[in-house]
């Protein structure tokens, strides 16, 4: 759909829920972010768009989901997405590449398995292929490499049993207790938190991709609640924005990064979400739509779908329900029948 | 995309930059379709190689042409040693008084061989540098070094960890950096005690350094290991560090990272792997039941044995008493004897059982979840020093955050029971001061108080078949309930009681009806 012929109601209205002044301050531009994301890519030789095609697969994940949360997905035309996403499926490998001419890598295969599920549209790929490529990266120690290139990150660990889990196939494919292993072994005494590898200084965007880890293994049981909820509460700054680490400036996909972790734990009780709401909030590009990490900054799509995620975790009224640990549409999860653990609150 | 400020520009200044733009689209449009078509055709040559530079030099996070790279590096690569192998092989058809000279030259062609290998890493190894410039936190970047170094059997070790204090210099909160040293420090075999130094100076110079304090918490439990495991380094070493972390702590009190690794100090050091401990249990003839310290949802797993009466009785098919995984009923008849003594073995742990008072038949266990950890003269003198420090301080700033958390933290390392309503009132302090947290502070003083109802309930009338919290103590939730599992009756305060509603915890009794 082209955004010329496109009419936006009046006063919000529908049921989308615009301008709801939930957050206190400033309202939820619904309308303007549904025009920036709807907009984003359609200019093929804007510069920004063009130097970001190295991650593609992504942030059309982004585009897509913060839609959907919206309940604005019929915006974007599904045919083409699809046929993109399996263009990108490697033939030899069964990975996705972020769009065509790149090489494959976990990130964006875990990212282009989230979009056709957002479709519905899993059977469109060759699934096996997919599930091969994910096993065939697990190493001897539990750890995934991104791709054959050898680099290990927590966050390919939470890619790897995202993606399976997502295409129903965790049991008899990768070898979990090594899987598990591995990524407790990059937890910090200090904090209770995670890195990038062992020993890596503790990072709410790791946590979150560990935590997402043990809520998909089921092994929530395994984390030092008290200690990591702590830290991670610790994030908020008196703006209301969440931090990464300590003494660093808060931003939006931090926030979402720390959130959805308590969220996961139990412990959203822990931080004021109306100071976060308001912090997200004031993040938003009135002009142009969309979010940026900080108040005032250049808004992208990818802190567009971290804001209007938090937002959705946070209850704002007019969006679907957001999944922490995969950061999709509640309803597509329960379409999947796929229950990744949560923590009660205490 | 991150930190990039918006600024209104004039229409014409958007112009310009807008063509600018469009020029380098096209450059990088033009680069990627020459690279590609190159890639196809199996081309991975030094025209390769300058092709990626361009871009790479811009934008280091297009993974794609790092490994185009690293294509290019091992075809080279194998070339070089085809040549070698290739110059191995002569020498049947020559003279045997030649062979000294030719074995000379094989020497020299491999030197030269080696000296191009280098060449093709110092490359990489260079590119990277630039590109860590320009982007000093791209993980691709950082990632090719890594490769190029694993790839070279003559890498420079010692050079990288330089590079690393170089780094440092400029951002010394880069994570990747600090990675990266671990990394390089473990392949040049620097020993910790060196690495300690260096971070005792990079907090001697700023002390507002998490990435330092976060290197230190690796290194010390290392080089000065707690034999009894309840502490997170030697006490003697502890001392010392807690006079350190709490001088760089007043230097700035609003700034958290000391106050985080200071209440790491303050903990119990122990290990996330470690095994569940019998928090409590108790036992009948006609069952018994279970409760870990922490939670372990696969209960199968743990071998569970009962010792006493002249034998060994393995307990078998638990069932869950709780969601969470922390207790378990076990409906198994025993041959219970009164007089005999028992004890339970929970995989390697082994505990006495001690008899029911009163006429009841049965055994029981509990340990409270506030251990003691053990304590020096010295250490504890430590403590006191510091905890007046703080309560000074507290004189002239009663809402300084840090200290009030840590005076209260310092309060129950010394004596958490003698402390405990001091303790409480710095927390509710503490909801005011810091409000943002204030769940968080409602939910450790429940834990707080928790503890310490359950250090004192062996001492109280009908232990362990009645649990009482008067109803003037204010709750908000019920941690640690798994450990009345073994009560037969348990008192809440009311408000608290409403609260749990369906979620009460178990009694003994409850399970009894059930079986």
């Amino acid at each position: 759909m082209d955004f010329t012929t496109f009419v936006k109601p009046s006063n919000g209205g529908g049921d989308g829920g615009a301008g709801d002044a939930d957050g206190g301050g400033q309202k939820l531009q619904f309308w303007k972010h549904v025009e920036y994301i709807e907009n984003h890519g359609k200019q093929e030789d804007d510069y920004e768009y063009c130097m970001t095609e190295f991650l593609r697969m992504s942030g059309i994940y982004w585009g897509t989901t913060a839609l959907d949360i919206m309940g604005q997905l019929e915006r974007l035309e599904r045919k083409s997405i699809i046929e993109f996403v399996k263009r990108c499926q490697c033939p030899n490998t069964g990975g996705f590449a972020p769009c065509e001419g790149h090489d494959p890598h976990l990130l964006y295969t875990l990212s282009a398995i989230q979009i056709l599920c957002t479709y519905d549209a899993l059977e469109e790929i060759d699934r096996e292929a997919v599930v091969r490529f994910v096993v065939g990266l697990q190493q001897p120690d539990g750890s995934f490499f991104g791709d054959k290139w050898g680099e290990v990150d927590t966050r390919f660990s939470f890619c790897a049993v995202a993606s399976l889990t997502l295409l129903g196939r965790m049991e008899q494919t990768i070898d979990v207790e090594k899987a598990v292993k591995f990524v407790l072994s990059c937890c910090n005494q200090t904090d209770g938190g995670f890195g990038s590898k062992p020993g890596a200084e503790s990072h709410a965007g790791l946590i979150y991709c560990c935590v997402g880890f043990f809520s998909l293994t089921h092994r929530l049981h395994l984390l030092d609640v008290d200690k990591l909820g702590w830290w991670l509460c610790e994030r908020q700054l008196p703006s209301g924005g969440l931090n990464g680490r300590p003494e660093k400036l808060p931003d939006v996909c931090y926030s979402w990064w720390v959130l959805a972790s308590l969220t996961i734990m139990g412990r959203l009780h822990w931080i004021s979400s109306e100071k976060l709401q308001q912090f997200i909030l004031s993040c938003q590009d009135t002009e142009t739509g969309g979010f940026s990490d900080r108040t005032g900054n250049m808004p992208d799509i990818f802190h567009t779908l971290f804001g209007i995620g938090g937002l959705s975790l946070l209850g704002h009224s007019g969006l679907k329900a957001i999944n922490p640990t995969l950061c999709m549409p509640q309803y597509i999860i329960d379409r999947l029948g796929i229950k990744p653990q949560r923590l009660p609150r205490p | 995309m991150h930190g990039r400020v918006k600024v209104r520009t004039t229409e014409e200044e958007r112009e310009r930059k807008k063509k600018e733009q469009a020029l380098k689209v096209r450059a990088y449009r033009a680069a990627m379709g020459r690279i590609q078509k190159k890639r196809d055709a199996g081309e991975l040559d030094n025209e390769m190689l300058s092709l990626t530079v361009q871009i790479l030099l811009r934008n280091p996070d297009v993974s794609t042409l790092w490994n185009i790279r690293r294509e290019c590096v091992l075809e080279k690569l194998s070339r070089l040693k085809e040549e070698e192998t290739a110059c191995e092989t002569p020498g049947e058809e020559k003279p045997e008084e030649e062979n000294q000279t030719v074995e000379d030259k094989t020497g020299e062609e491999k030197a030269a061989a080696e000296d191009k290998s280098h060449s093709i890493f110092t490359c990489e190894l260079d590119l990277t540098e630039q590109c860590l410039m320009v982007n000093p936190k791209s993980y691709n970047a950082w990632h090719h070094r890594c490769w190029t170094l694993e790839q070279n059997p003559r890498a420079d070790w010692q050079r990288e960890v330089q590079l690393c204090n170089k780094y440092l210099k400029f951002d010394e909160r880069n994570f990747h950096t600090w990675d990266y040293r671990r990394y390089v420090t473990g392949k040049a075999m620097v020993p910790a005690a060196q690495e300690l130094d260096f971070c005792t100076e990079k907090i001697r110079v700023n002390f507002s350094n998490y990435s330092s304090w976060h290197h230190r918490s690796l290194l010390l439990p290392e080089l000065y290991p707690n034999q009894q495991r309840d502490r997170p380094m030697s006490e003697e070493k502890l001392q010392k560090e807690l006079e350190m972390v709490l001088t760089a702590a007043f230097t700035d009190p609003n700034d958290s990272s000391a106050w985080f690794y200071q209440r790491w100090l303050l903990g119990s050091g122990a290990q996330l792997d470690r095994a569940p401990r019998i928090a409590a249990f108790r036992l009948e003839s006609h069952g018994a039941i279970l409760a870990l310290d922490k939670p372990y949802p696969d209960i199968t797993q743990l071998k569970t044995e009962l010792v006493g009466g002249g034998q060994t009785i393995l307990l078998e098919s638990w069932l869950p008493v709780d969601k969470r995984g922390t207790s378990w009923k076990c409906q198994q008849n025993f041959d219970y004897q009164r007089k005999s003594t028992y004890s339970l073995r929970l995989s390697d742990q082994k505990v006495d059982l001690l008899p029911l008072s009163g006429s009841e038949n049965g055994a029981y266990y509990f340990a409270p979840p506030h251990g003691t950890a053990s304590c020096s003269k010295d250490l504890l003198a430590e403590l006191q020093t510091q905890l007046q420090s703080c309560l000074d301080l507290l004189e002239f700033e009663p809402d300084s955050k840090w200290t009030l958390l840590t005076s209260a933290l310092l309060m129950r390392a010394i004596d958490f029971s003698a402390n405990h309503e001091t303790s409480l009132a710095h927390l509710a302090k503490l909801e005011k001061v810091d409000s943002l947290r204030e769940g968080y502070y409602k939910d450790l003083a429940a834990r707080w108080t928790l503890e310490w109802e359950l250090a004192k309930w062996p001492q109280s009338a009908d232990f362990p078949k009645r649990f009482d919290i008067a109803d003037d103590v204010l709750l908000e939730s019920l941690p640690y309930d798994q450990y009345l599992v073994i009560a037969d009756e348990i008192t809440l305060p009311n408000k608290l009681r409403d609260k749990l509603g369906e979620s009460v915890p178990k009694t003994f009794a409850d399970l009894k009806l059930q079986s």
